[in-house]
């Protein structure tokens, strides 16, 4: 963890194989379905898969392997660790 | 409200299995009541309402498998079912006792729907399954801490390694589930007067019931709608920001369960956050892809060699009863009935069932192993512009050997318009049903010549065929998306579990439910199609009939030539399907079907081909009066290139025509199986009929472009 590197960003734009924690979820339709899976702030997650040409990521949380679309990625506010 | 929807069929005492998914729910469903299921129907909904019993120490339990849902916000059909049953318990009646099942490599997840659960004020007992899982990570659940934080009893299961499962039982029989102290006070996030004033109206058990009802009751449609617009004016009028009020809800309850697990939940070593290797081929942005493609080539191969054989012993089997029945009883309409409309259509269901059976294993081990949600990864981004989920993938691919499996999985598919779509579409892959018109055809019109050294022409015109029905499925798929409407947000949001050896106690089940299934709910209206249609093809005028039938025997009089008595008897056969009532609908729609290059006794084909396209051929055979061996295609092939069209005088079966019967069997129905899954899916008549519909169109089209472009 590098401190003072604060770089606000979404989940979606974090590079493969780099970790963030959330800061916030968006408000949106979905942002009840994010949160009930666990998507809170302060988890982290680690970017780990992405489909090609835009398509789904897989993120680590925990102990489990999310995937979600890139629209769904964005709206989940990290900052990169 | 209806008294129906409240009774119960039996006075078993009730209990409800709820979980997330992937949790090895169907598991223990499956364990408790083995092969004891039944499966019915939830009003107004397509989900499914399994239920199984189990009898323990001579009392017999009914067991409810509730869909898998994280919450009790109900997002999709089968959450709304979730919360229905849980909830209020006007609309379905409520379990006696609730049977909460919990990863228990994923504590807190399942928490948040247990103490829901436990907020909701129903009798409830944790199960912490896959003890192995969270042994294999290091893991340890302090179970008396959580009993302490919950109030609820808890046990400990390993349900894959059969650990733990009898103290389920145990549990069950002891009725030891209770009612624990509410969890979250929702009073402090929706004010109390609003709560009371729902909780009294609807005359519930508690504040939460109330707060649920609020947020999502003007939402379902099972709720009388005059109590709907009740709750929408206290709605506005209260002008309360019901949405951020469940934020708060999830913040505060999260808040709560991430303390409990602090308290006890044991790291023993923080866990190492390694890629599967697995997956780093599996997901891999190109070998994925190819990994997919083979598993799947596997997998028909194995479908197209392995199936064929009980099929073949199928078809032998009922071929067999028929002709020992007509042998056995006296000549006359009943026996008739009997060995050629009821017996044949017997065989017309069950010939499926190896298919149905063997696909849905596949898929089960798929499923289980925890792959099918990396397929669904990979494709989701190649399915969306169609209006379609990652999740289509799996009925498309099983279209490919038959679209009744096919439409059965599309029920995973949690939004309605893409389930909608998928099932509308599905039907449009070429199934092994089509090969032998298309073969038959191609033999026909197609030499059979290898172009630039490699390419054989016969197969370049059948793989030009299953890529038509690609293009049709896509194109299809590409206009329902703009017609249809939803209001439901399509998301994808899942778990990719572990990898895992599935369990083969629940392949069996699946192939057996699901054949089950199928002979069960469609066999009645394929039963009834093909006795209509065996109807129609021997039946007609009489006096014609029986002339046609008087002069044969005439004819039959004076001959001993074997070969020359089977000839007559084809002749007469022929004659009699002519004159039938489905011959004079041949011909009556003749003139609709004379742009495509038909003639009327193709006519005939394509409407005793209705109950299933493969029919076209023995059709053909018949009106052609093909004695002898059906099997033998080069017969039949022969006897059709004789044909001479009275029309134009050119042979019937040319290029023009051949080509534009194929695209049609193609585009159309033509599979009754198909319509009656369809509408045991989409549980009304509408759907499969605005597909049949469209299908026709769609082959009519495409055979009458065919037909005046190639001729």
């Amino acid at each position: 963890m590098h401190a003072g590197e604060y770089r606000p960003m979404t989940a979606d734009t974090l590079p493969l194989n780099k970790s963030g924690k959330i800061v916030e979820i968006f408000s949106s339709p979905l942002k009840i379905n994010l949160m009930e899976l666990g998507f809170l702030p302060g988890k982290n997650i680690t970017h780990q898969h992405s489909a090609p040409s835009g398509g789904p990521m897989a993120f680590q949380m925990d102990e489990t392997l999310l995937a979600l679309r890139k629209s769904e990625a964005a709206l989940i506010r990290i900052e990169q660790i | 409200m209806a008294e129906a929807t409240l009774s119960r069929q039996t006075t078993a005492t009730q209990i409800a299995l709820v979980g997330n998914p992937n949790v090895g729910k169907s598991t223990i469903f499956n364990y408790l009541t083995g092969l004891n299921q039944k499966i019915g129907n939830y009003p107004g909904v397509t989900v499914d309402k399994k239920t199984g019993s189990v009898e323990i120490n001579g009392e017999v339990f009914e067991i409810l498998d509730l869909p898998g849902t994280y919450s009790l916000f109900p997002n999709s059909e089968d959450e709304i079912i979730a919360h229905r049953v849980l909830n209020h318990t006007k609309l379905e009646a409520r379990p006696d006792n609730v049977l909460m099942i919990i990863d228990s490599s994923q504590l807190s997840r399942g928490l948040f729907l247990s103490t829901q659960l436990i907020d909701l004020g129903v009798n409830l007992a944790i199960i912490l399954n896959m003890a192995d899982l969270a042994q294999k990570k290091n893991i340890e659940i302090k179970t008396y801490e959580l009993f302490k934080s919950l109030g609820v009893p808890i046990l400990s299961t390993d349900a894959r390694n059969q650990k733990g499962l009898e103290e389920v039982k145990n549990l069950i029989s002891q009725r030891n589930f209770c009612k624990a102290p509410s969890f979250v006070d929702i009073q402090q996030v929706i004010p109390a007067e609003m709560l009371d004033l729902v909780q009294k109206k609807f005359d519930l058990e508690n504040s939460y019931q109330a707060y649920q009802l609020i947020r999502f009751g003007t939402k379902d449609k099972a709720i009388a709608a005059g109590d709907r617009i009740w709750l929408e004016n206290l709605n506005q009028e209260s002008k309360f920001d019901l949405e951020e009020a469940q934020l708060e809800e999830t913040k505060i309850r999260y808040k709560k369960i991430t303390e409990i697990v602090t308290r006890a939940l044991i790291k023993k070593t923080e866990p190492k956050k390694l890629k599967s290797n697995l997956d780093k081929v599996f997901l891999h942005p190109i070998l994925g892809y190819v990994v997919f493609v083979s598993i799947l080539l596997l997998i028909f191969q194995a479908i197209f060699t392995w199936a064929s054989y009980p099929m073949d012993m199928i078809d032998g089997l009922f071929a067999d009863i028929s002709a020992r029945i007509s042998a056995a009883l006296p000549d006359g309409p009943l026996t008739r009935l009997l060995s050629e409309g009821l017996i044949p259509g017997i065989g017309g269901v069950v010939i499926f069932i190896p298919q149905i059976a063997m696909l849905f294993g596949f898929l089960a081990i798929l499923e289980g192993t925890g792959y099918m949600s990396r397929v669904v990864f990979l494709m989701d981004r190649w399915m969306r512009p169609f209006g379609l989920h990652g999740k289509s993938i799996v009925p498309l691919v099983s279209g490919v050997a038959c679209a009744i499996p096919g439409v059965m999985a599309a029920r995973n598919i949690s939004n309605w318009k893409e389930k909608m779509i998928t099932i509308l579409i599905t039907p449009l892959m070429s199934c092994s049903a089509r090969l032998p018109v298309y073969i038959i055809l191609i033999g026909l019109v197609v030499p059979d010549e290898v172009m630039f050294g490699i390419i054989n022409l016969q197969a370049l015109a059948l793989l030009g065929l299953y890529l038509l029905g690609v293009v049709g499925v896509f194109g299809t798929a590409f206009l329902l998306k703009l017609i249809l409407k939803t209001t439901e947000k399509s998301f994808l949001l899942t778990e990719l579990p572990p990898y895992r050896i599935p369990r083969l106690g629940d392949v069996g089940i699946t192939m057996f439910e699901k054949s089950k299934t199928f002979v069960v709910e469609a066999g009645k209206v394929i039963l009834a199609i093909s006795i209509v249609l065996w109807v129609l093809a021997s039946y007609g005028p009489p006096s014609r009939m029986d002339q046609i039938r008087l002069e044969g025997e005439v004819r039959l009089e004076n001959v001993t030539d074997e070969a020359q008595i089977a000839e007559i008897k084809a002749e007469t056969s022929s004659h009699l399907l002519e004159n039938s009532f489905i011959g004079i609908m041949g011909r009556a729609i003749e003139p609709a079907i004379k742009p495509l290059g038909y003639d009327w006794k193709i006519g005939i084909a394509l409407i005793t081909s209705f109950a299933a396209r493969e029919v076209f051929v023995s059709t053909m055979a018949t009106i052609y009066s093909i004695g002898g061996d059906l099997e033998d295609e080069l017969t039949i092939r022969e006897k059709l290139d004789q044909q001479i069209n009275a029309n134009t005088g050119e042979k019937t079966f040319n290029v023009a025509t051949s080509f534009s019967l194929m695209v049609f069997y193609a585009f159309a129905m033509q599979c009754m199986s198909t319509v009656a899954v369809v509408k045991r899916e989409t549980k009304s008549w509408k759907w499969p009929l605005i597909q049949t519909v469209y299908m026709s169109v769609l082959a009519y089209l495409g055979a009458l472009i065919t037909y005046q472009i190639l001729s």
